[in-house]
């Protein structure tokens, strides 16, 4: 049975192999005990908080195996963009060439680092043991954070973004790095994500170039990044999509990759969930699977189920659902179908 | 040989004359009605008839036979009537010490800072002439014209040396920079450029400064860099002061080079003398001498010997001079090097 938590201190050991296998670009989850277990703390304490509003808050999910007492996965809701430090994109807008004497009018794509992200709530963090990609509990451990966010939406904002991973190659090379940021830092494109875990991103971002960057000026292979999604972030790109969630201008700084945006209100999750009042039984006639998910802060759990769930109708949960989930008859779960 | 202003009747010789120059001399076509126009332009301002920023001083030269065989130009002022851009290599630095992290890019600043000076432009000097002094006459002369004329002119001299071009005359510099900007080949926006659209295209280039290093390597190669055409015109220059300064042209990253007008060597040591005829010995140097005049400006260079305030030069040379003995003349000692100006 695999169930979604949020992180707790002794989860670090377990949580520094993740970080070990987890894709370079995935700059929140360093491997580094020190940096990690201030992680946990961090999202203990803000998971704590009383927050009635947006704050500095980091939320860090756990996705545990329960029978083998093994965790499998992680994700987190940085409730704030730039809230202690500015969050950098590039914004790719057309640059407008124009002169009416000589009959000429083009547009010319130009990178302009922007914070025009900061405020908003992110995803982040997004990692799955690699025997679960494509299965539910890779939709679990991304969607129980919207779930999360439904349940106490004063905590977060009124958009959500997310970045993916852009392009590198299996060498760990991003043309889109080599072409720009390696100029600016001259460090290869591993050791700059690496860096950026462990140090501030907003440190190298103040390295980055601040002037314009011409698209038609960069080799042909660092164009074609822009927007590329790392084919091990698909995943986690399909199913925010399905979310409602779409590409914009904002591309990633480092390695050129898309940034997905939602209102929050438009969200699948968060707008088609709903509260159901838990009925205990043994058994359950299932038809369907969904994601079902307590509302509570600190006892957050989330877990995907096959349910006979009725829009309006009480929903059966067996004993074993029950506890995994932290509810008890009478007492009320969100529930959206798979 | 003699350098002076041209007249409306040098038209069909000047019209020889650049065609045997060929498209690459963009300031000066070979088009009959922009030349006349020109050598109009160009009267008038000899005649002292229009204002700085209109003035354009085109001089020929012509041999004894009045034959013209080079031309050579000044621009009174660039920039005052439409835009005048160059980008200025500048520099900006990535720093972060505790990561062992110092990056130096060269960037390019658009700017439009020599606005109000004045320009050397506009130089050919026909192919089989390329001998003697008949380059520094050509191109020294101007300078010697600044000297007399200083009011005429801005603070600063400049010349833009056309910049590096493969055989085909294609641009490394616009191929990785203009040409993303416009959609058209470094020859059209040249040609554009030469017809007095310069203002118009510099509009189309983005407004923000550029680094560098996102140019392709061929590019960053010859930032700076004269045409080797240019060689012979930008040595002559260097010798009377002028340097690169880091502005350079939008369109091919050639150099523009500059000097202040008081410290150029033709005008810094430029004196004013009496002219008295006699026989310079065979050993007497050669002089670049100036007869002091405006619209009937006169310029050559002579064997020349000089006795306290006079200068000593022969009979033909001062009836090229159109002077006589006692004339106050402008002259200087011609540097002794034998370079032959072509271009700028």
């Amino acid at each position: 049975m695999l169930v979604l938590r949020p992180v707790e201190p002794t989860d670090l050991p377990q949580l520094q192999q993740l970080a070990r296998d987890s894709l370079v670009g995935v700059t929140s989850l360093p491997d580094d005990r020190e940096h990690l277990s201030g992680k946990i703390a961090a999202s203990c304490a803000s998971f704590d908080s009383h927050a009635s509003a947006q704050g500095p808050e980091n939320y860090f999910f756990v996705l545990e195996d329960l029978d083998k007492r093994r965790l499998v996965g992680c994700s987190e809701i940085l409730a704030t963009a730039g809230y202690n430090e500015p969050f950098y994109s590039l914004r790719n807008r057309h640059f407008t060439s124009a002169s009416r004497e000589l009959n000429i009018e083009h547009g010319v794509p130009a990178l302009s680092l922007c914070h025009d992200l900061s405020g908003h709530t992110l995803l982040r963090g997004f990692h799955i043991d690699a025997a679960l990609v494509r299965t539910p509990f890779s939709e679990l451990l991304s969607r129980a954070r919207l779930l999360f966010i439904a349940a106490h939406a004063q905590r977060f904002a009124e958009a959500v973004i997310t970045e993916i991973v852009g392009y590198s190659d299996e060498n760990g090379h991003s043309p889109f790095w080599d072409a720009l940021g390696k100029h600016f830092f001259d460090l290869p494109y591993v050791e700059a994500e690496r860096l950026c875990g462990l140090q501030s991103r907003t440190f190298l971002a103040e390295l980055m170039p601040q002037y314009p960057i011409y698209v038609p000026m960069l080799p042909q292979a660092a164009q074609d990044c822009i927007g590329r999604i790392h084919p091990d972030g698909q995943e986690a790109f399909d199913i925010l999509e399905r979310e409602g969630f779409e590409t914009n201008s904002y591309i990633d700084l480092f390695d050129a990759g898309p940034t997905l945006y939602a209102r929050t209100a438009n969200v699948r999750s968060i707008a088609s969930s709903r509260i159901a009042t838990v009925r205990e039984e043994p058994l359950i006639d299932a038809r369907g699977r969904y994601l079902v998910s307590n509302d509570a802060l600190h006892g957050y759990r989330a877990m995907v189920a096959e349910l006979d769930y009725q829009t309006g109708q009480p929903l059966a949960l067996t004993p074993s659902l029950c506890a995994a989930l932290n509810v008890s008859h009478g007492g009320t779960v969100r529930v959206i179908a798979l | 040989m003699i350098v002076r202003p041209v007249q409306v009747s040098d038209l069909p010789a000047l019209m020889t004359l650049v065609q045997q120059a060929g498209p690459g001399f963009t300031t000066l076509p070979a088009n009959e009605d922009r030349l006349t126009h020109r050598v109009r332009w160009a009267q008038r301002a000899f005649a002292e008839q229009v204002e700085r920023a209109d003035a354009d001083y085109l001089f020929v030269l012509e041999d004894d036979d009045q034959r013209v065989v080079g031309v050579s130009a000044l621009a009174g002022a660039v920039g005052l009537r439409e835009p005048w851009y160059n980008y200025r290599v500048g520099l900006t630095v990535s720093s972060a010490p505790d990561l062992g992290i110092q990056r130096q890019i060269p960037t390019l600043f658009l700017n439009n800072e020599l606005t109000g000076q004045s320009e050397l432009c506009s130089l050919f000097l026909r192919h089989d002439q390329r001998h003697g002094s008949n380059g520094r006459l050509l191109s020294l002369g101007r300078l010697l014209f600044v000297a007399e004329f200083p009011h005429l002119f801005g603070e600063k001299m400049i010349a833009e040396l056309r910049g590096s071009a493969d055989e085909q005359g294609c641009s490394p510099f616009w191929d990785s920079l203009g040409r993303h900007f416009f959609q058209m080949d470094f020859s059209h926006a040249d040609h554009l450029s030469g017809l007095g659209n310069k203002s118009f295209i510099a509009e189309l280039m983005p407004r923000q400064p550029l680094y560098t290093c996102l140019l392709t390597e061929q590019a960053q190669a010859v930032i700076g860099q004269a045409h080797p055409n240019t060689e012979a015109a930008l040595k002559i220059l260097q010798a009377e002061g002028f340097a690169h300064k880091g502005y350079i042209d939008i369109f091919d990253g050639g150099p523009v080079i500059e000097a202040p007008i008081h410290n150029i060597r033709t005008v810094r040591d430029s004196l004013e003398l009496s002219l008295s005829i006699g026989t310079p010995d065979d050993q007497a140097p050669l002089w670049l001498i100036h007869n002091r005049r405006l619209e009937n400006c006169r310029i050559t260079v002579a064997p020349g010997r000089r006795v306290g305030s006079s200068l000593v030069i022969d009979r033909l040379t001062a009836k090229r001079l159109q002077l006589q003995p006692g004339n106050s003349v402008r002259a200087v000692p011609l540097p002794n090097q034998q370079q032959q100006a072509v271009a700028a």
